[in-house]
């Protein structure tokens, strides 16, 4: 049950409720909200939902109808992937600075750990793994076990074409291009908690390949433009608004009647939220990025309570074939960001983090050995980051063996030793509580490397 | 078992020359309605009028203002007949596409002239234009000065405008053909052998693909689409079979004993068994490169048999061996640098005593050919068949039972209604058997049979995005300057047009297109385009009513209602909001929705040194049409634009 700006007295909130005829009644309260009905109502102004009409939002009431008495958002699992797009050195972000032939094989790439006065050196892990100095924010979530790497990890499929890998490692089937539907649309099916609107939510521009599938879901890249838009005049917005509302609602067709009613509870919930002045908690800074304003967004959904199970963003430019540079070049920059984004996101959602799992990851690795032009071209295994409660943090996970040339896959590349679909699965298995991979990743064993609690 | 199937194809040959023939003598009597052909829409309760409502609905983009009465003149399987055949002259239309004309390009054409970023500086470094490692930052502006010069001097053009090109004409196309079943097929096509813009690789060579392999045959054999999409550079690209080709154990072992040769010339030192492992890992990397089953797995299970059509992991990878060879052929700077040396020494007038076939661009390789026996689905396919087994295989594809049902279902599919009865399917697919998989006469069978007119069926299917932009542009016989800004529209609401990345291609099904940011996105369309204020589209509401101004929202409503959704029971929506629009007042109080979009800047993932040569092209392109800026409309233009709005964004008009 959801009250938004009821200000009225107990009696009208009895008597809404008998007109409603609710027999389950759900509080849904931000985290630090008491939980009594009366402390619920003497709290006033409730203002989660904009929602002016006092009418409980079609999905919030169905949800609580399959739910029962627990609240029906609000200790959802949430597990946001970030696609570095281009295929990420895994080489750079997280070195084996130790290994001879990777110091050999990349004079002008090479990063040491020992401190010097002109650079920051790489970040000392684990006496064999180095993180690059732009990810240091990343340094004291993985101190404190909370964030891990696996490296040589990709895909079996060994094509190198951006195309392919992104579309293999999105669909979750590495051997079939004919798959329609993304692997985290899938996983919002397995969860099977239809009701919210807000369950997948992409923030791109364009429905990303892991989400293709009938599972609902949204793209948007601006929560604002989630409104009936008409300029310069609010008034009549809000009369089309209520025509569209009441057309959706005579509508003949289920499919259209129901989504219609969930279209305006979310643009009615979506109303009050103010994306411009949001105050991320904890003093987070998020970077204004692209990547920066997606997870700042997400955060914000996130805790609406709304129903958020999978978010997703992009982080782009990893492509890095030219000049990739060292500690603040093309990389280092992108390093910065990348890193710094997730670690504000982590601590905006302070108060989420037993629920959240953060994942990354990146269609392939690049070559071990720099090119003629200061970069390095498309290769095999990356490595990728995960982070949360429930991760075994603070471990570099996977097999990286030393980097002498017979040991490279096809003699110039990080081999593939973790199979993309067995970090992905353990993820949504113990995070999301899927266990389903017959239907998550056809084909795939369900072999876990232990990266999950 | 086996000689049973191999009979069995027999007779599947022989009926299939048969049925080319049988359809080849059709074809002249096709011209003219067959004077059996009759739509049976008044059984089902129809009037004339609604029946070419419903067939404007499913084989145009939208009826255009007063089309239905147009129809009805004409006769209803007259004007179905005129559509199939297509050939009506069409001069408005040809006059819009004269500015799109980077669409009629040839592949080598496009290949010359939008070389991707990364190929520029590939050939300026080649031809030591710049130097070979990459630019220092003090010498950035010099370098930046050499691109622009190369880049000018070379004529080259961004990708991206062929894109916007060829995306442009497709609107144009779809909203003003006079053809429009033609448009509607070619989409529909397209979208069956989808091919996709996001895979840079085929990406250039997608234009001529639709013209050149779909849009000639949409009505055409379903076995030459087939054929035509197989052997089209994008496909050969977009599925890999370009680098498909037989594995090291079908190489001779005379090449291994040559590599062996070479590995102990280039160092005499190494000894036997240290070679015997270099060859044994070139071995297996080229039994990696080797045979790509991509397509020859796509070609079953979405083109033709369908997931379900009894093949097996064993037939796809037979099927990929048969294919082997299929490629293009090679173009400058880019693609098949090693075929071309191997054509230069064979000699190109001597390609064919090799056993290799050119036509156009597509190149089958008799070098990369594996020339074994195979079986494929019980059909032997003898040894040394060269190109003419690939050729087979996909005939004996095209005709296959299981092909029939899985083609005339979706056609059904996207023409009748997201669940097609059996029966309708059935008939359609016998038809498709028996007349040799020829187009045209499924869609007869299926415009002609009682399933294709009943009521449950009309205004069944939810129309796709692009469907819903066209329709409504079409309906309010709006002028499009810009058609880009329509794509944008329709990428919105969820289609992102020629860029859908899976080969399976857009969903058909209502519930793929209906969620709430997408039904949001609709109804914001509809206000956008009724309020005449979107950019690159003039919509006159007025002259529509013949500049009759309806008196009140009620009055619009019941006006545009017919004019925008002809022979639609619109009672049940024009009472219920009638009452919301008369009395404004009640809704005062509420909140006002602020206008709040700004959209956020976006980082482009392209590198920095090719955003260079990308500012370089743009100064290639002739000036752009500056945007024309509507003035802003009238203030009592607004009741009517909002009005017409709401009637794009409601339910009724997502249906067709």
């Amino acid at each position: 049950m959801v009250l938004l700006n009821f200000k009225g007295n107990d009696d009208d909130f009895t008597q809404l409720l008998a007109r409603m005829s609710l027999e389950k009644v759900i509080l849904i309260t931000k985290k630090n909200m008491m939980s009594s009905r009366r402390g619920f109502l003497k709290s006033g102004a409730l203002a989660v939902f904009g929602i002016s009409t006092g009418v409980v939002p079609a999905f919030i009431a169905r949800a609580a109808g399959t739910l029962k008495l627990v609240g029906p958002y609000k200790k959802n699992r949430i597990l946001v992937c970030i696609f570095q797009r281009g295929a990420m050195d895994g080489l750079m972000a997280v070195s084996p600075f130790t290994d001879e032939y990777f110091k050999a094989a990349r004079p002008g790439l090479y990063m040491s750990a020992a401190k010097d006065s002109r650079s920051s050196p790489i970040i000392d892990l684990d006496g064999r793994f180095g993180l690059h100095p732009g990810m240091r924010s990343f340094e004291p979530l993985f101190r404190n076990k909370q964030l891990a790497v696996v490296h040589g990890i990709g895909s079996p499929n060994n094509s190198r074409s951006h195309f392919d890998a992104q579309d293999y490692m999105e669909s979750g089937t590495p051997f079939d291009k004919g798959t329609n539907s993304g692997w985290l649309n899938r996983a919002s099916g397995l969860l099977g908690h239809d009701g919210s609107p807000f369950r997948a939510v992409s923030l791109t521009n364009s429905m990303p390949r892991s989400f293709y599938g009938y599972n609902p879901s949204i793209a948007i890249s601006n929560l604002q433009d989630f409104a009936i838009q008409m300029k310069a005049n609010p008034l009549a917005a809000n009369i089309t608004a209520k025509s569209f509302e009441e057309l959706y609602d005579q509508a003949s067709s289920g499919l259209i009647k129901e989504t219609g009613k969930e279209t305006f509870d979310a643009v009615k919930m979506l109303d009050k939220l103010d994306t411009k002045n949001y105050q991320p908690a904890s003093g987070a800074v998020y970077p204004v990025t692209p990547l920066g304003n997606s997870l700042r967004q997400l955060a914000q959904l996130i805790k609406m309570d709304i129903g958020l199970e999978i978010g997703f963003a992009e982080s782009g430019g990893w492509d890095t074939h030219y000049n990739q540079g060292t500690e603040m070049g093309t990389f280092g920059k992108n390093a910065l960001d990348l890193s710094n984004c997730i670690t504000a996101f982590w601590t905006d959602l302070s108060a989420y983090q037993d629920e959240l799992t953060v994942m990354t990851m990146t269609e392939f690795g690049r070559t071990v050995k720099q090119n003629g032009s200061g970069g390095t071209d498309h290769g095999r295994a990356s490595c990728n980051f995960i982070l949360g409660t429930d991760v075994r943090g603070g471990i570099v996970h996977g097999s990286v063996k030393s980097l002498a040339v017979e040991n490279l896959e096809d003699g110039r590349d990080l081999a593939v030793t973790t199979d993309f679909r067995a970090v992905f699965n353990e993820v949504a298995d113990r995070h999301l509580k899927i266990g389903n991979e017959a239907i998550l990743f056809p084909g795939w064993d369900g072999k876990k490397i232990g990266v999950m609690r | 078992m086996k000689h049973r199937f191999v009979t069995l194809s027999n007779i599947l040959s022989l009926a299939v020359a048969c049925f080319f023939l049988t359809s080849f003598l059709q074809q002249s009597a096709n011209e003219q309605p067959p004077s059996t052909l009759r739509f049976p829409y008044k059984e089902a309760g129809l009037t004339e009028r609604q029946a070419a409502a419903h067939l404007l609905n499913r084989f145009s983009f939208g009826a255009n203002p007063g089309q239905v009465d147009e129809v009805v003149r004409t006769g209803l399987e007259k004007w179905f007949m005129q559509q199939m055949n297509g050939g009506i002259a069409d001069d408005s239309l040809q006059a819009r596409l004269k500015e799109y004309d980077a669409v009629n390009l040839s592949n080598t054409e496009v290949n010359e002239i939008y070389p991707r970023p990364i190929q520029i500086l590939k050939m300026a470094r080649e031809e030591g234009i710049i130097p070979k490692d990459s630019a220092k930052d003090a010498d950035r502006m010099q370098y930046k000065k050499e691109i622009a010069q190369y880049v000018k001097q070379k004529k080259f053009r961004r990708q991206s405008a062929l894109f916007r090109q060829f995306i442009s004409a497709k609107i144009e196309r779809a909203a003003y053909s006079r053809n429009q079943m033609q448009e509607v097929l070619t989409d529909f096509w397209f979208n069956h052998f989808n091919v996709s813009l996001t895979k840079k690789d085929c990406a250039l060579f997608i234009p001529a693909y639709e013209r050149d392999a779909i849009r000639p045959n949409v009505t055409g054999r379903f076995e030459d689409l087939l054929l035509a999409t197989a052997k089209s550079s994008a496909m050969l690209l977009y599925l890999d079979n370009f680098t498909s080709s037989a594995t090291a154990d079908d190489v001779p072992s005379t090449n291994i004993e040559r590599m062996r040769r070479n590995i102990q010339q280039i160092n005499p030192s190494i000894n036997d068994s240290t070679s015997n492992e270099m060859l044994q890992k070139l071995k297996k990397r080229k039994n990696n490169q080797g045979l790509n089953e991509n397509y020859a797995r796509e070609v079953m299970e979405l083109h033709t048999m369908g997931v379900d059509g009894g093949y097996t992991q064993t037939d796809v990878t037979q099927a990929a061996r048969i294919l082997t060879g299929w490629t293009l052929y090679p173009m400058d700077n880019s693609y098949g640098g090693g075929i071309a040396k191997m054509i230069a020494k064979i000699g190109e007038d001597k390609l064919s005593d090799h056993g290799f076939v050119r036509e156009g661009d597509f190149l089958f390789a008799m070098n990369r050919h594996d020339n074994k026996e195979k079986v494929v689905m019980g059909k032997t396919f003898p040894a040394n068949g060269g190109y003419q087994e690939g050729v087979l295989l996909l005939k004996m594809l095209a005709h296959l039972p299981s092909t029939a049902t899985f083609i005339c279902r979706k056609i059904a599919v996207h023409f009748v209604s997201d669940n097609p009865p059996q029966s309708l399917v059935d008939k359609m697919a016998k038809t498709f058997l028996n007349k040799g998989g020829d187009i045209k006469e499924v869609l007869i069978t299926m415009a002609t049979a009682p399933e294709f007119w009943k009521k449950e069926v009309m205004r069944e299917k939810i129309k796709s995005p692009f469907e819903l932009a066209i329709s409504a542009v079409r309906a309010l016989g709006a002028d499009i300057e810009q058609p880009y800004q329509l794509f944008n529209w329709i990428d919105k609401m969820g289609q992102k047009i020629y860029y859908y990345q899976a080969p399976t291609g857009f969903p058909d099904k209502a519930q793929y297109w209906i969620n709430t940011g997408a039904l949001l996105n609709r109804m914001n369309f509809g206000l956008s385009i009724a309020s005449q204020k979107m950019r690159g589209i003039k919509t006159d509401l007025l002259a529509l009513n013949n500049y009759h101004e309806p008196e009140s929202p009620a009055d619009a409503l019941l006006i545009y209602g017919k004019l925008l959704l002809p022979e639609r029971d619109l009672d049940a929506t024009i009472k219920r909001i009638t009452a919301l629009l008369t009395a404004p007042s009640l809704e005062k109080k509420l909140e006002a929705a602020a206008d709040k979009t700004g959209t956020v800047k976006r980082m482009d993932d392209d590198k920095k040194e090719e955003e260079i040569v990308d500012e370089a092209m743009k100064a290639n392109e002739e000036n752009t049409k500056s945007l024309k800026v509507r003035k802003t409309s009238k203030d009592n233009e607004g009741m009517l634009a909002q009005v017409v709005g709401i009637i794009i964004g409601s339910p009724e008009f997502q249906r067709k």
